[in-house]
């Protein structure tokens, strides 16, 4: 019994302080870590991609797909429906347009003009883009439909955001 | 474009086209605890129509500030109206909507200086539900050809 180690009160005092004083630090940097690599932690808004449509029922004619997505606009935080033409190309490839006219934003439609049924037709001003959302020269827009980032997951399309071009 | 200080700056700069004017026509009466409720619905009902209408054409269509009125006094009111009309004519418009609910617009029609939208409301339900979407979506259909219809 006695051959135990015997622990002195300064022993137990110094043990005691340097764990009560340990916590107390760690209480104290913990936040502040925590601060200074939040940057890191946030998920990006950049990489939010939005399931919009199953693959199999896009097709070689663009198709009009709507999904939701939660926006934080300043004051207000809404539930915004967008839109996107979606259409395969000949090789295959998956592409996503904006239906947003680049000359003052009206909403463009795929071939609803019965002159240009190839093409997306602006009510608005008869802006016309060619199947590949490039504009057509000669008519008001002056930029091509921006794209819209995409992946395809388990046999869904995902959108996330939309670049200029 | 709506009547917001982003949208108007660039109203004023790209002005020419711009030719169509929508003014949302709201009733309400503050006295009449049976319809208050009815009103509220139909004012949520009016802006979310006008300004998803206003999305589909935004570079063409400008969406005038809400008209409110106390119900009733349709004869004065359509004069205030024509001066509202008459004032945005000089900007030029040339096509000026008002939509509304208020079925009682209907007797006045041929007096007002633009085109009378009325559509039937809807009993007041959830906004969000999914019946009031596609309703009001399937309006929004409808009142855009209607208004490309005067375009041509």
């Amino acid at each position: 019994m006695s051959d135990k180690q015997r622990v002195s009160r300064r022993q137990f005092l110094n043990y005691t302080l340097t764990g009560v004083g340990g916590f107390m630090a760690a209480g104290m940097l913990a936040p502040m870590v925590r601060f200074a690599i939040d940057p890191v932690l946030k998920p990006s808004a950049a990489g939010d991609f939005q399931s919009v449509a199953s693959v199999d029922e896009i097709t070689n004619e663009p198709q009009r797909f709507e999904w939701i997505v939660d926006q934080v606009d300043g004051w207000y935080e809404s539930e915004v429906q967008k839109t996107a033409w979606v259409y395969r190309t000949e090789d295959d490839e998956i592409v996503a347009l904006s239906p947003i006219c680049t000359h003052l934003g009206c909403t463009v439609d795929w071939a609803s003009n019965e002159e240009y049924p190839d093409q997306f037709y602006c009510p608005c001003h008869a802006g016309r883009y060619t199947k590949d959302g490039v504009n057509v020269p000669g008519t008001p827009p002056t930029a091509p439909l921006p794209v819209f980032d995409h992946k395809v997951e388990e046999g869904m399309l995902y959108l996330g955001q939309e670049q200029d071009r | 474009m709506q009547w917001t200080k982003e949208d108007i700056e660039l109203y004023a700069a790209e002005k020419k086209y711009v030719d169509t004017l929508i003014i949302p026509l709201i009733p309400f009466n503050p006295e009449a605890d049976h319809t208050l409720v009815k009103e509220a619905f139909q004012r949520e009902l009016n802006q979310l129509t006008t300004q998803l209408l206003e999305k589909e054409y935004r570079g063409r269509v400008l969406l005038a500030p809400d008209y409110n009125y106390i119900t009733g006094q349709y004869e004065h009111e359509t004069q205030r109206i024509n001066e509202w009309i008459e004032k945005f004519k000089k900007q030029p418009f040339e096509h000026v909507f008002l939509f509304t609910f208020d079925t009682k617009w209907k007797r006045w029609e041929q007096n007002l200086n633009g085109n009378l939208l009325w559509i039937p409301s809807l009993n007041e339900r959830n906004l969000q539900s999914s019946e009031t979407r596609s309703y009001v979506k399937e309006q929004i259909h409808q009142i855009s050809e209607l208004i490309r219809a005067y375009w041509d």
